[in-house]
């Protein structure tokens, strides 16, 4: 499913933090939100997932989002945020299974193939060995596949996710992402997320959206958007861009007056 | 294969399970039987036993007992074991809504003021109408019900200009500042009028000591229809644990589930104060107890809630009216003395977790 | 949450206190009011020092401003004679109708209020709020006059009200036809009345009084026997007896003291679930009392004695 977005503004109290701004990506892409901090990334992937007021239109496989019903809507877009709320004493299988609560009725009870969907994804996110483990339990990266794990578990074509990598390191880092690219593939997933390291944004990122001050500054694939002078001007920081076929693309942080 | 073998069997780990409802209807029964046999009047098992069969239609028992005290076990026991489990089961079924809704272990029903704000219709029921003679019902349960609704009505509309996502701490907040106004009024029209005084904290201190079938007629719809609606409820309650924002992206409206849920609890909790008068830390007990033994699902603690609130409030008032027989200890001296110790220990747990 | 808690115990600490404070006063009553050592010889000579339980109080001179913050006090002041010496009544003080009524409280009085009278004596039944350390700093005496819980104890403070008001004689002359009434009321109650067991109710929620208190007492006059003796080891002299207890115990006669305060008729009594199959009610031997008179220890106890009097005579006849 693609995902439309045109005009989108939002406003959090006074502030505009995001104004008319204009992005998309095709069914099954990965579109990456880049950008300093506070540059209303997470907004825009809240206005996406429903739970966020804003003007201008989006629109999820050619429909206008507005005025799908919220529970339909979390059929179509699943939603990992990046400081989720975790009940601590719940264990992490009851946790995960949260995510079908878009597929019942409001006060209908799982069936046994919710609970199959669970398992799956459990052992999916070799979860399977902490599924009886509270969340207060276990580690940071854990929780972090938890989380993901009630997102995949929503079934829905379209995932958001809120930099998915923070706090994980370099390995679970590279499973969560290699998990989501391989999913993706497998059913068509479009994924749509904020990520900070530029360099896993460029290299699993179709597509990658540059935003400063709520508004895009530029669309592309990384090789185009990422430039030294954008970042150094966006992100105040100075770069070396590595770019060669051996290593890929790497945007290599360099400390100044050297 | 692997992963059909794990299903089995196991659907839905936090779902209540067969023997635990069981287990909790037999300890409910047996409160029941305890206290109906069990009294300031001493009298006969059988006498008792062959009293409540003749009430069952069909039977063709009758009563061992003379009238006077037969009426003394179909017409002040029973009513009052009733009353009292119907106002247990809704005050801890409201509580463990209450903390499920609003993400706060220490919630308790009178949160958003239902209890200052009975207080207050009671006290103002017993020193604008004089006489009760004339009235079928009294006033004082009819007025105290109005109060707490009122009240609770108040909380919610200052409570809800508190942005979409703070909404559930902005109406904790408004229900202290509701309850506190409420309490003020009452204390004053309280110390204005010293004649009535005594009938006031009659009420205010609780006690089913004057329990009829008419309060129970009065009470059951009330308290029916609120405790199905929670329990209905108690999947969702689960997945109000990941905040209002998370629950609202999983295609829950995290607002109208809170409203909803507040207020049946809170009508039910106003139904059940406005005859018992307050009854403390029930809702706060029996949810935090049946967490620590069955975990920390709703689906679990809200149906356990409901059989073992009536349990609890049943036992409490056997040991209310039985302890200084033939004197009566006021009940929500009997649930405070279990309540406070034991309200200290959830306090300190809460703390310890981050 | 916390904020309902702190109501919540303060209300029950509340009323704890106010029982407290009576069973405290009870107890304390054997060693109440006298005059200490060797007072004046004749009646009306000043200074006088009268002891109550827990402190004592000197009065100068005869007082002239006198502030009642008791009922029973209001009554007796002017059954002896003092009623043209008080300045101000409490707002619970309904009797004398000639009173000189106010709105101070005697549950929660104002100091200031009170001083603003220019009291040279102030009456109270007990010491709330400090106020009697409160007014001590400004040098108005404070004369304690507890709930008493017998009908001697009663005389005696109305023989200490004689001596703090420089009334001795008229006190004396009001003890004095207080008891040849009461005995004559006494005997003209009809002899089958005698050893009847009685529940006396003092709210809806079955308060009652032993025959301990002053109105158990009363009661005892008529040897009336108190259904609520067996429930006398569980809260002073005051228990709250439990609906099956009452209904079980079958007591010949119902007597109702809260027939102001919360509006209890025999009516009312008659609608109670499961009371109904009560010999009393069903042969409607309840007898509605003025709780006002009922809840005083002053000179009108003669009046309640009379309406239990009454009463027995309507149900067991002529003696």
């Amino acid at each position: 499913m693609s995902v439309v977005i045109r005009g989108l503004s939002v406003t959090l109290g006074d502030a505009e933090v995001v104004s008319g701004l204009d992005t998309d990506i095709g069914g099954g892409g990965w579109l990456g939100l880049i950008g300093p901090n506070g540059a209303g990334k997470s907004t825009v992937l809240r206005a996406i997932v429903g739970i966020v007021d804003y003007l201008g239109t989006i629109e999820i496989a050619g429909r206008a989002s507005g005025p799908i019903d919220r529970k339909e809507r979390a059929r179509m877009v699943a939603y990992v945020p990046q400081r989720p709320q975790l009940p601590l004493l719940m264990n992490v299988r009851d946790y995960v299974m949260l995510g079908r609560t878009p597929h019942l009725s409001l006060f209908a009870s799982e069936t046994r193939h919710d609970l199959k969907i669970v398992d799956e994804v459990l052992e999916r996110l070799e979860l399977s060995r902490l599924a009886r483990r509270e969340l207060g339990e276990i580690s940071g990266g854990e929780a972090q596949r938890a989380v993901l794990g009630r997102a995949l578990v929503q079934q829905a074509p379209i995932l958001i996710m809120d930099e998915p990598t923070t706090g994980l390191d370099l390995g679970h880092q590279e499973q969560v992402l290699e998990l989501t690219d391989e999913l993706r593939h497998e059913r068509n997933l479009t994924v749509v997320c904020a990520m900070h390291d530029l360099t896993v944004a460029a290299q699993f990122c179709d597509k990658l959206t540059l935003i400063d001050h709520g508004r895009v500054v530029t669309s592309g694939p990384a090789r185009e958007v990422l430039s030294l002078e954008r970042i150094a001007k966006h992100f105040g920081a100075s770069v070396t861009i590595i770019d060669n076929p051996d290593v890929g693309f790497i945007v290599a942080p360099q400390r100044r007056g050297r | 294969m692997l992963l059909v073998r794990q299903t089995r069997g196991d659907l839905a780990s936090t779902r209540c399970r067969a023997w635990q409802l069981l287990l909790a209807l037999i300890v409910v029964a047996l409160a029941v039987c305890t206290a109906a046999f069990v009294g300031p009047a001493d009298l006969p098992f059988r006498g008792v036993l062959t009293t409540l069969l003749s009430k069952v239609p069909l039977l063709g028992v009758h009563s061992t007992l003379p009238s006077n005290d037969a009426s003394i076990v179909w017409q002040i026991r029973m009513p009052r074991i009733v009353l009292g489990g119907l106002v247990g089961a809704m005050l801890a079924v409201a509580g463990a809504t209450y903390q499920g809704v609003f993400q706060n272990p220490l919630a308790d029903p009178y949160l958003l003021g239902v209890a200052a704000g009975a207080g207050l219709g009671a006290t103002l029921a017993v020193e604008l109408v004089k006489s009760f003679a004339n009235w079928p019902v009294s006033p004082v349960p009819l007025a105290a019900f109005c109060g707490g609704v009122l009240a609770a009505g108040f909380t919610f509309v200052l409570g809800r200009s508190g942005g979409r996502y703070r909404a559930g701490a902005t109406l904790v907040l408004a229900g202290v500042a509701v309850a506190a106004f409420f309490t003020a009024i009452q204390t004053y029209a309280q110390q204005r009028q010293t004649q009535t005084l005594q009938q006031t904290y009659a009420w205010i201190l609780g006690g089913l000591s004057t329990a009829s079938w008419q309060q129970v007629q009065i009470v059951v719809p009330y308290i029916a229809l609120s405790c199905i609606v929670l329990v209905m409820y108690r999947r969702i309650l689960d997945v109000m644990s990941v905040g209002d924002e998370e629950a609202d992206s999983l295609g829950i409206r995290a607002h109208r589930v809170r409203a909803v849920t507040v207020l049946f609890a809170t009508l039910g909790t106003a139904a059940a104060v406005s005859m018992s008068g307050l009854i403390g830390f029930v809702g706060i007990i029996v949810p935090h107890t049946l967490r620590l033994i069955a975990g920390s699902s709703y689906r679990r603690i809200l149906p356990l809630s409901l059989l073992y609130g009536a349990a609890f409030l049943v036992h409490a008032d056997l040991l209310a009216r039985t302890i200084a027989s033939p004197a009566e200890i006021p009940l929500g001296v009997i649930t405070a003395f279990f309540g406070a110790p034991f309200f200290l220990i959830v306090l300190r747990q809460s703390q310890r977790s981050p | 949450m916390s904020t309902y808690l702190q109501s919540f115990l303060r209300r029950i600490l509340r009323r704890r206190l106010m029982f407290a404070a009576i069973v405290a006063a009870i107890v304390a009553v054997p060693i109440s009011p006298m005059i200490a050592g060797a007072s004046s010889a004749s009646s009306g000579n000043f200074p006088v020092v009268l002891k109550y339980p827990g402190g004592a109080v000197t009065i100068s001179h005869r007082p002239t401003r006198i502030i009642s913050l008791s009922p029973t006090a209001t009554e007796d002041l002017f059954a002896i004679g003092a009623g043209h010496q008080v300045v101000a009544v409490d707002s619970d003080s309904n009797y004398p109708k000639s009173a000189p009524h106010s709105s101070l409280s005697a549950y929660q009085p104002n100091v200031e209020a009170v001083a603003r009278y220019r009291p040279d004596l102030v009456v109270v039944v007990g010491d709330e709020g400090g106020l009697i350390a409160a007014l001590s700093k400004i040098h108005i005496p404070v004369l304690v006059e507890p709930a008493a819980n017998t009908i001697a104890n009663a005389y005696q403070e109305i023989v200490s009200l004689g001596r703090a008001t420089g009334n001795r004689a008229r006190a004396q002359s009001v003890i004095a036809s207080m008891r040849t009434r009461l005995a004559s009321i006494v005997a003209s109650a009809p002899p089958a009345a005698r050893h009847r067991t009685y529940y006396v109710e003092l709210d809806q929620t079955y308060y009652s009084a032993t025959s301990s208190t002053f109105l158990g007492g009363v009661f005892s006059l008529f040897g009336l026997k108190d259904i609520a003796d067996r429930a006398a080891g569980a809260a002073s002299g005051y228990p709250q007896l439990s609906s099956e207890y009452i209904v079980a115990t079958n007591p010949n006669l119902i007597f109702l003291a809260d027939t102001i305060c919360c509006g209890q008729s025999p009516q009312t009594v008659r609608a109670r679930a499961g009371w109904s199959s009560m010999t009393a009610v069903r042969k409607g031997d309840i007898v509605a009392l003025n709780d006002d008179i009922a809840s005083r220890w002053g000179p009108r106890v003669v009046v309640l004695a009379e309406d239990i009097r009454n009463a027995l005579v309507r149900i067991y006849g002529k003696s």
